[in-house]
């Protein structure tokens, strides 16, 4: 393999796949990126067998080939190197890059122990969505998984495909966040409504990858997903197991209704949770006026605060306690300028979304009283 | 020759072909699924070992198999998900964690908001057998007409052993036999203490009655935890009159009969004694292992024949521990690739066992004995042949026995007696516990005892 390529070109790539690739003590070839020169265009690759992501870059090759070198060491290379343009060249397993003034020699593994990338088999259709919004709808929900030794199918981002809309869900049991993406954002083929869990990993790495406002089509079989644009494709496994019912434990009435400042209330969080609690409890109160709440924070021996923020209240005076960061997440992740939260009462779920809905809401638990 | 030794003997020679991390990146966790007119099918752990082992190993596999089998003519290959491994470093969820992050939410079904009860529980997942079947017949009964016959239904017995379960069954059946005209509430007893507690603080006592006698059937769960809190203890008393006199079903659950709960106010102990009590008694060995193959069933998994008999020999005490146990070998047999054979498995019991037993000393368990009986240790220890000591003193020996699997010159010697005495001792109880269920419910109190402290 002989190639030229434009250094900012590789670089990019190598940020990208890098991100698949994995320390393996059975096949040390997981943590190398895998370069492929055909054709005119240069591919990068790596996978942690759970995921495999391919990055296509344009490039000048003089000789199609293929070779392996460590992720790590070649992004440490390519990142601190200052010329535009790279020369690479593969003899016996290892590689040459080369520049005016550079030089190196690097000793890779044989392209040939390189896992192969399974491909989706007879997808039944595809969507098709702009990359910027599938990425920003996935990190309104992605913080809210965490799977659990009892519960790893919560390690995941259920995606529900209806006829009218793709919903993605994600929860750690004790809070939950649902995006719902109408089906005006995006375009499908698809004939079959679908219900399917994405790994926690492969979701993060799609808000990584996926930085420009290409279209990314998504199509999936039985045990895996792809996700591609022009430039990148990523495939992963689907996770095995049932995702709970949450819709059951979505709260429909609330006792009391709050509408705040989003920012506002964001600072709120923030100054109460400044305090450290050990528990990190934040106690959320409706004033006796109705024209504001009182956000508190007590713990014996470092002190207390209060704040009290200006809000619109319906509904009757309770009051529920909350940890303050996932109250916090939960208030970042809501769009717009006003937050809305419904509580019914302090042992039972929140709900925090856009005063208009805006298609998200979030779920929390409160923290029980001893 | 049978598709699994067929395996083990290609998976052998390839062995011998491959590099040990290639044969165990990519064939670890492989079986034959399946033959059909001489196309074998084999099922990989992933898509990258299928893609591999398809596109790098398919002709020698091939010609290994034909070795043994001349009808192959053909490899196909599937994703076996039986084969995809559990991880083992992810987190366990304590209960620092709810304090820190709030209550879980209920993910797991749709426990129903107005009966409370879970679908989870059903009569088709209850296994009954001698230690069940008086309160399974009762419950069977009450499920058909409820209110009339055993009025109020008091079950009791030993953790794990299915009280909920049972009670949580007859409300489902109650829903779907009446199709809903009938209308059951469970509520455990804390919850139950916590609304009174609710209600007194915020003067919304209306509120709770109404909730609580406005049903048709109340299953309260673990009542004994409401035993000394006077307000809980008289508002239930209440209730349960109201709803007692409506001809109302009361279903109540304890871990010890009405007589043995100290603090139960005695108005309430009499109103408990008055309608049908029954015991669930530990599970005999058919049920454990009916109880293991009911469990294998429902997650679609199998183990041999021995080591289920097994795991239905060495845990005896709790059907909760013996899922426990059933988990921990069905996730080693994920996590190792191999099928669980008795020595494993035995491995596997003796550590979750020990563990369990290995905090309790001999001077505990006498001394917890000692301190059930009102007797000091010393006591047992005394050569005398009082009638008081005497039982005590068999019991003593009995859960030396049976919990530290002491050996009998041992336990004659701490106890200051000849080993025959201490085998016939033991055997004693053994014998006993069967027939006199006054003591059988001692021991039962008496093994948690020890146990929890």
């Amino acid at each position: 393999m002989k190639l030229v390529v434009i250094k900012s070109h590789l670089k990019d790539a190598i940020g990208i796949v890098s991100g698949a690739s994995a320390e393996n003590a059975n096949l040390p070839v997981l943590k190398n990126i895998l370069i492929e020169a055909k054709g005119g265009k240069i591919t990068l690759a790596a996978t942690n067998l759970e995921l495999a992501l391919e990055y296509t870059i344009l490039g000048k090759v003089l000789e199609p080939g293929r070779a392996t070198i460590p992720a790590g060491m070649l992004a440490g290379i390519i990142n601190n190197l200052q010329t535009e343009r790279l020369n690479l060249e593969e003899k016996n397993n290892s590689l040459d890059i080369k520049t005016d003034n550079y030089h190196a020699a690097l000793q890779g593994i044989s392209a040939d122990e390189f896992p192969l990338i399974p491909k989706v088999k007879n997808p039944k259709g595809a969507l098709v969505i702009k990359a910027s919004f599938l990425r920003d709808a996935l990190a309104q929900v992605v913080f809210a998984a965490q799977p659990s030794e009892l519960r790893p199918e919560l390690g995941s981002v259920l995606f529900v495909y209806t006829i009218d809309s793709l919903k993605l869900v994600a929860t750690d049991s004790f809070r939950l966040a649902e995006k719902t993406i109408p089906k005006q954002e995006f375009s499908s083929t698809q004939k079959e409504e679908f219900r399917i869990l994405v790994p926690l990993k492969t979701a993060q790495e799609l808000i990584r990858a996926f930085r420009d406002d290409e279209d990314v089509t998504i199509s999936h079989d039985e045990s895996q997903i792809s996700f591609s644009t022009q430039t990148i494709s990523l495939v992963s496994r689907l996770l095995d197991g049932r995702f709970p019912d949450y819709e059951a434990i979505i709260p429909k009435k609330f006792s009391g209704e709050i509408s705040v400042p989003k920012e506002e209330f964001i600072s709120a969080i923030k100054l109460s949770g400044a305090l450290g609690t050990r528990a990190g409890e934040i106690k959320i109160a409706i004033h006796e006026n109705k024209k504001s709440i009182i956000i508190s924070c007590v713990e014996q021996g470092v002190g207390e605060n209060t704040y009290a923020l200006p809000a619109r209240v319906h509904g009757e005076i309770h009051e529920a306690s909350f940890n303050w960061r996932y109250l916090l997440d939960g208030a970042r992740a809501i769009a717009g300028e006003e937050a809305w939260i419904g509580i019914v009462d302090d042992n039972k779920p929140a709900l925090l979304k856009a005063p208009n809905n805006g298609g998200y809401f979030y779920v929390v638990m409160p923290i029980l009283k001893a | 020759m049978d598709l699994e030794q067929l395996w083990q003997l290609t998976l052998g020679e390839m062995e011998v072909q491959l590099s040990r991390a290639n044969f165990a990146t990519w064939l670890k966790g492989s079986r034959l699924v399946d033959k059909k007119d001489g196309v074998f099918l084999v099922g990989v752990s992933n898509n990258f070992a299928k893609e591999w082992v398809e596109n790098k190993y398919q002709k020698v596999l091939l010609g290994i198999i034909r070795g043994f089998d001349d009808s192959a003519k053909k490899l196909e290959f599937v994703v076996d998900h039986r084969t995809s491994v559990a991880d083992p470093t992810l987190k366990k969820i304590t209960s620092a964690d709810v304090r820190t992050f709030g209550n879980q939410m209920d993910l797991d079904f749709k426990v129903d908001p107005e009966t409370n009860l879970n679908p989870r529980y059903s009569a088709a997942t209850f296994v009954v057998g001698a230690s069940n079947e008086l309160a399974y017949t009762a419950a069977s009964a009450i499920v058909q007409e409820p209110g009339t016959k055993y009025n109020p239904f008091f079950v009791y017995g030993g953790v794990g052993l299915g009280k909920t379960h049972l009670i949580q069954m007859i409300g489902n059946e109650i829903k779907t036999f009446h199709k809903g005209k009938i209308r059951p509430r469970y509520v455990s007893s804390e919850k139950f203490t916590s609304d009174i507690v609710w209600a007194i603080r915020n003067k919304r006592m209306e509120d709770i009655k109404k909730r609580y006698r406005d049903v048709d059937v109340l299953i309260i769960d673990d009542i004994q935890f409401i035993g000394g809190k006077e307000k809980t203890e008289e508002e239930f008393f209440h209730t349960f009159n109201a709803l007692y006199e409506h001809s109302k079903q009361i279903i109540i659950s304890s871990d010890r009969p009405p007589s043995s709960i100290p603090t139960l106010e005695e108005r309430l102990r009499s109103r408990f004694e008055g309608g049908l009590i029954a015991d669930i008694g530990y599970p005999e060995y058919e049920m454990r292992v009916a109880i293991i193959k009911g469990k294998l069933q429902e997650h679609k998994r199998s183990l041999k024949d021995s080591v289920i008999e097994l795991i239905a020999r060495r845990v005896k005490k709790n059907i909760r521990e013996l899922e426990g146990v059933l988990n921990k070998i069905l996730f080693y047999q994920d996590a190792k690739y191999i099928d669980i054979d008795e020595k494993t498995a035995e491995e596997i019991i003796e550590k979750s066992v020990q563990n369990f037993s290995r905090r309790v000393s001999d001077d505990h368990i006498l001394k917890s004995v000692a301190e059930f009986y009102h007797l000091s240790v010393d006591d047992l220890l005394t050569r005398g042949r009082k009638k008081e000591v005497v039982e005590p003193r068999q019991v003593a020996m009995y859960f030396l026995r049976d919990i530290l699997d002491m050996s009998y010159p041992y336990i004659g010697e701490k106890l200051g007696r000849d080993h025959t005495t201490a085998i016939h001792a033991v055997e004693k109880v053994n014998q006993e516990i069967n027939k006199n269920s006054a003591l059988n419910q001692k021991i039962n109190i008496m093994r948690e005892l020890i146990y929890k402290n």
